[in-house]
């Protein structure tokens, strides 16, 4: 049971995939100036995440090993077109907002990373948790980012002004902001486990 | 020869499941894409034509491309008012914008609609944002106050201005009641702050697309004799 | 006329839309293979070869395969098929042609089908609209190795200033990542000035 329970949560802190191991960068940085992006880009990813992982853990015996890769991509990318099209029918705002990155999730490090690494060597109810918790850790990193980006940068909150007539910073909500917060963010992961050692 | 087959074939075989579950997929999404499109263009017809009842679409070649255009009418106060909505696109700082613009025969605004964009989020994206008046503290405690419908700013205050004549930019921060009155009488708008090419390109469709209208219905008056190319379609 | 649409789209790729620091696509890369400048030059240059041929070969197949048989859908997983052979074929041609540069390049090739920058000018050439434009596989081209010409631009610049950090004295915490982040920040900032450019 403990084992179960560990495999679940090491994606938060111990191996969060972006602070600890430090991939899946791009769609972390350019979907953060909103925290409802950041939402429904963890919820695409991490549902195609974990669907990769059990069925790559379920075919990984019959898989020849040295075309496993293009095997594995293909598989991604059949969920993320899954999800793409259920997100333009259901929900195209949606769809607009995150856009290109939609596609994207499929050269998403995290995605084939996890599914070379685990999935490939384990059974198919660890792949599940091990796809849970990695999504977790990349959702809670990615909505940390999204919500100072989106108050520092938009002076809103969840899409609501936090203080009237500020006039905010707009550097936050492109490029150099994102690089910014999130260089401060492993900074301070970097000082609390340090911290920890001494 | 058997290392190459074998890996190919199994290649083949996941390309040709993972192709079958999407096309299932894309049966069950399909009708509700189309559905959504559809609703979006009309609910797109109805904000830049308010109260005219709309025609059937019509697809023209101006300049050696497409370019599609709605005529409308509406009577008022016994007299039969014409105006038509077009789409038209301009390069923004990312792709295209493509808005819908609904102009009467004198060339004033009735609404402009942007049906896609790709600019940057939180910059040349907030064209289409519809801004909330409450702020976040009064919404969580409980104190917001009913807004009726919102609209977006940025493309609302293109309404009453002249499409024929040149539309400028002034940059005033965020669009605010009090600096209506002088917009329309310079004809301008006031530019998304830190998105000025994205505020261009909306101004350089309006501009393309007044220009193709006015070649299309000269073409459209050639073709048929003078009167006869009133209204194609009626109210649906 | 066309020629200074092409050049807009070419000038517009590199500096004002550059791939890693304004649009934020392709940092794997750019982030590890940036602490060495030749190696940075190596991953520069194989990542224009095949953006500019990914360019070229995925216009082709959406006007002329998928859009025909209206399984545009399919456009992510086609694309990224073809990426990956495309790759994988690039590597087989240098290793038997030209064993001098397989030896620069080689080991750079495979990291790149999980670029996100090669995918994202496959489906931004579509997004833009070339399909149905004027010279669309030209500009489609172009796009694609203007783009490859900014990431290389912007690895460049990365290493050239990585290699002096190497020897500067940082605090411990900002070590690694954390800086290099703060550097690509001050870069996007400076980038930012581009955008000021009219063309």
């Amino acid at each position: 049971m403990k084992q179960y329970w560990e495999e679940l949560t090491k994606g938060i802190w111990k191996k969060n995939p972006i602070l600890i191991i430090g991939i899946g960068m791009c769609p972390t940085l350019a979907v953060s100036t909103s925290i409802s992006n950041a939402l429904w880009m963890t919820l695409a990813a991490t549902i195609v995440l974990v669907c990769s992982n059990i069925l790559v853990s379920m075919v990984k015996s019959i898989v020849p090993g040295h075309i496993r890769i293009p095997i594995f991509i293909t598989i991604i990318a059949a969920f993320v077109t899954i999800v793409e099209l259920t997100l333009n029918a259901f929900q195209p705002a949606v769809y607009q907002a995150l856009g290109i990155f939609i596609p994207l999730i499929v050269v998403n490090c995290i995605i084939l990373g996890r599914a070379e690494e685990f999935a490939n060597k384990n059974g198919i109810i660890f792949s599940a948790l091990d796809g849970i918790g990695m999504g977790l850790g990349f959702g809670l990193t990615l909505t940390v980012l999204a919500m100072i980006r989106e108050i520092l940068g938009a002076n809103k909150l969840f899409g609501l002004t936090l203080i009237p007539g500020m006039e905010p910073s707009s550097a936050m909500i492109i490029a150099p902001g994102a690089f910014f917060t999130l260089a401060f963010m492993l900074c301070g992961m970097n000082y609390i486990n340090s911290r920890k050692k001494e | 020869m058997n290392n190459i087959v074998k890996p190919t074939l199994v290649l083949g075989l996941i390309a040709l499941v993972a192709s079958m579950a999407l096309s299932h997929i894309k049966k069950i999404t399909y009708p509700n894409i189309l559905k959504q499109e559809k609703e979006k263009q009309e609910r797109a017809l109805a904000m830049v034509l308010p109260g005219y009842a709309v025609g059937d679409k019509v697809t023209v070649k101006v300049d050696g491309g497409d370019f599609s255009y709605w005529p409308a009418h509406k009577d008022e106060s016994g007299a039969v008012k014409k105006a038509y909505a077009f789409i038209t696109s301009s390069t923004g700082y990312s792709g295209d914008v493509v808005s819908m613009v609904g102009v009467d025969e004198a060339g004033t605004i009735l609404g402009l609609s942007i049906l896609q964009q790709g600019e940057t989020p939180g910059l040349g994206a907030r064209s289409v944002e519809v801004a909330s008046k409450n702020t976040f503290w009064q919404t969580i405690t409980g104190n917001a106050k009913e807004e009726g419908e919102m609209s977006p700013w940025f493309q609302q205050q293109f309404t009453g201005l002249n499409g024929k004549n040149k539309i400028t930019i002034i940059k005033k921060g965020d669009w605010d009641p009090s600096i209506k009155d002088e917009l329309l009488s310079r004809n301008a708008i006031t530019a998304i702050t830190g998105a000025t090419i994205t505020s261009r390109a909306t101004i350089k469709g309006v501009e393309k697309g007044m220009d193709s209208l006015a070649k299309a219905l000269e073409a459209a008056s050639q073709a048929a004799p003078a009167g006869a190319q009133s209204i194609t379609g009626g109210a649906r | 006329m066309e020629i200074k649409v092409l050049f807009t789209i070419l000038i517009s790729t590199i500096f004002i839309n550059n791939y890693v620091l304004y649009q934020i696509l392709g940092l794997c890369p750019f982030l590890g293979v940036s602490k060495k400048l030749d190696s940075a030059l190596g991953m520069g240059l194989a990542v224009i070869f095949v953006m500019t041929l990914a360019s070229f070969i995925t216009y082709l197949v959406y006007k002329y395969i998928l859009v025909p048989y209206d399984i545009t859908y399919l456009r992510t997983i086609f694309f990224i098929l073809v990426i990956a052979a495309l790759v994988q074929l690039v590597e087989m041609i240098i290793e038997k042609t030209s064993p001098g540069l397989y030896q620069a390049l080689g080991i750079f090739l495979p990291l790149i089908t999980t670029n996100c920058a090669v995918l994202g000018v496959a489906v931004l050439n579509i997004n833009s609209g070339f399909i149905d434009a004027e010279m669309g596989l030209l500009k489609s081209v172009i796009q694609g190795f203007g783009g490859g010409v900014g990431f290389t631009l912007a690895l460049l610049l990365m290493a050239g200033i990585r290699e002096r950090l190497e020897l500067a004295e940082i605090p411990e915490n900002l070590k690694g990542l954390p800086i290099t982040f703060i550097i690509a920040g001050i870069m996007a900032l400076a980038f930012l000035g581009f955008s000021g450019m009219k063309i």
